[in-house]
């Protein structure tokens, strides 16, 4: 990939850096391989399973509102595309993940998700005249690029604090959603996991397994950490004595 | 009292000695305008983050004989830590160019038009190799100069240098500057 083709928003490889190993580790809890953070997108593509189509049908959302969705869909879309790596953030649900957690660890957020996707849509159609999901590619890119910087933060469109702050934890959610377990409800299908070539959580692991992980061509096993029983669930609940994954 | 003098003249020593690195003060004045913006008048809010955050377009002439090269920055000296912002750079622009249409690409993978073929973006100060329009905190009125260089070189230069990479390639070259100075303030 050339210096000039790789800036995006935020580009796939800035995500994937931002993510790497250490996301997943986050979401895994411990086990024996050791991962050297240096595992490369490279070949994880071809290692993708198909996934399911975008949703076509619209899903029942329990926390975000219908316009929400649509709107958090789409930023998705542009944080961690689809594209010749693999899938993205859309096929991994990432916008499934976050809603559903909404409702349970990161019932925290639920204010800051109202007041700043209210913000977000009133910048779109004071700058651009339309909302997210209405503008063009290029359009939606220098819209989040400006809710990055913080550049949107005193356009009047009332985001509370930093746009940049909003910005960030979309992001933050996003990311979780597309490398997290799947147990949480997002990387689905392991597509998160198979574009970082992240193997899997292993109980165990023989010589010859290393070896393979150490030439990133160990195969992924596709399975959630909590198909271990030695696991214990980090459960989507509010507090009260649960255990929490982290916002 | 000695002691502030003294450190007002070392102040003013260093402030004269960078910027006679970065400028080089050439003697030929270029004649920088733009069809949609004045110089001392509020830019549109087009070309800020308050609308579409487009490039406005630039023209330029009386460049000097000897020009083989154009570069472009942008820049605010009531920001920055330190000073200035740098809202945009561009540079390797052909010289048989007289200006930058508005709207330049902000995919680098897009090409960028025919009239500044090979033409590529620098760094501004939120590290994005692009345009991005004045963003003031609100009170006072901000001034954003539009800075045109004429080299004498047609410099190999790659995509992505900051304004201080950009200072030290174009040091030796710069044969002909000018600018133009529009303001812009929030509310």
């Amino acid at each position: 990939m050339s210096s000039d083709e790789q800036t995006r928003i935020i580009s796939r490889r800035d995500l994937l850096r931002g993510v790497g190993v250490a996301a997943v580790a986050a979401v895994a809890p411990s086990t024996s391989v050791a991962l050297d953070g240096a595992i490369a997108p490279a070949g994880a593509a071809e290692a993708v399973q198909p996934a399911a189509t975008s949703a076509v049908r619209r899903e029942a959302y329990e926390n975000l509102t219908a316009v929400e969705a649509d709107a958090l869909e789409a930023i998705v879309a542009q944080l961690i595309p689809t594209d010749a790596n693999g899938p993205g953030a859309t096929e991994a649900r990432a916008v499934h993940y976050i809603d559903r957690a909404l409702g349970g660890a990161l019932s925290s957020s639920r204010q800051a998700y109202s007041a700043g996707f209210a913000a977000f849509d009133r910048y779109c159609r004071m700058t651009r005249g339309a909302s997210f999901v209405e503008l063009s590619t290029t359009d939606q890119d220098s819209v989040l690029i400006d809710v990055e910087s913080g550049s949107a933060t005193g356009s009047g469109a009332g985001f509370s604090g930093s746009s940049a702050q909003f910005f960030g934890m979309v992001l933050n959610h996003t990311r979780q959603g597309t490398f997290g377990d799947p147990y949480y409800g997002g990387n689905a299908n392991y597509v998160g996991w198979d574009l970082i070539g992240y193997p899997g959580v292993r109980t165990s692991v023989s010589a010859a397994d290393q070896q393979l992980m150490e030439k990133g061509a160990l195969k992924p096993n596709h399975r959630s950490a909590y198909d271990n029983e030695m696991f214990n669930k980090a459960t989507a609940g509010n507090g009260h004595g649960e255990h929490q994954h982290g916002d | 009292m000695v002691y502030r003098t003294v450190l007002a003249a070392v102040v003013a020593m260093a402030f004269v000695g960078a910027d006679a690195a970065w400028a080089q003060a050439p003697a030929h004045k270029i004649l920088v305008e733009s069809p949609t913006m004045k110089a001392g008048e509020t830019m549109a809010k087009e070309y800020t983050p308050d609308g579409r955050n487009i490039s406005p377009p630039m023209t330029w002439s009386n460049l000097p004989q000897g020009t083989r090269q154009i570069a472009v920055v942008c820049e605010d000296f009531d920001a920055g830590n330190p000073p200035p912002w740098v809202h945009w750079i561009i540079y390797k622009i052909p010289p048989t160019a007289t200006g930058l249409p508005a709207n330049l690409p902000i995919d680098t993978a897009a090409p960028m038009p025919s009239e500044i073929a090979g033409a590529v973006h620098g760094y501004n100060g939120w590290r994005r190799p692009m345009y991005r329009g004045p963003a003031p905190p609100a009170g006072k009125p901000h001034l954003y100069h539009f800075v045109v260089y004429a080299l004498d070189a047609a410099l190999d230069l790659p995509p992505r240098l900051t304004r201080a990479e950009l200072h030290d390639a174009m040091k030796g070259h710069i044969i002909g500057q000018g600018e133009m100075v529009p303001t812009y303030q929030r509310n």
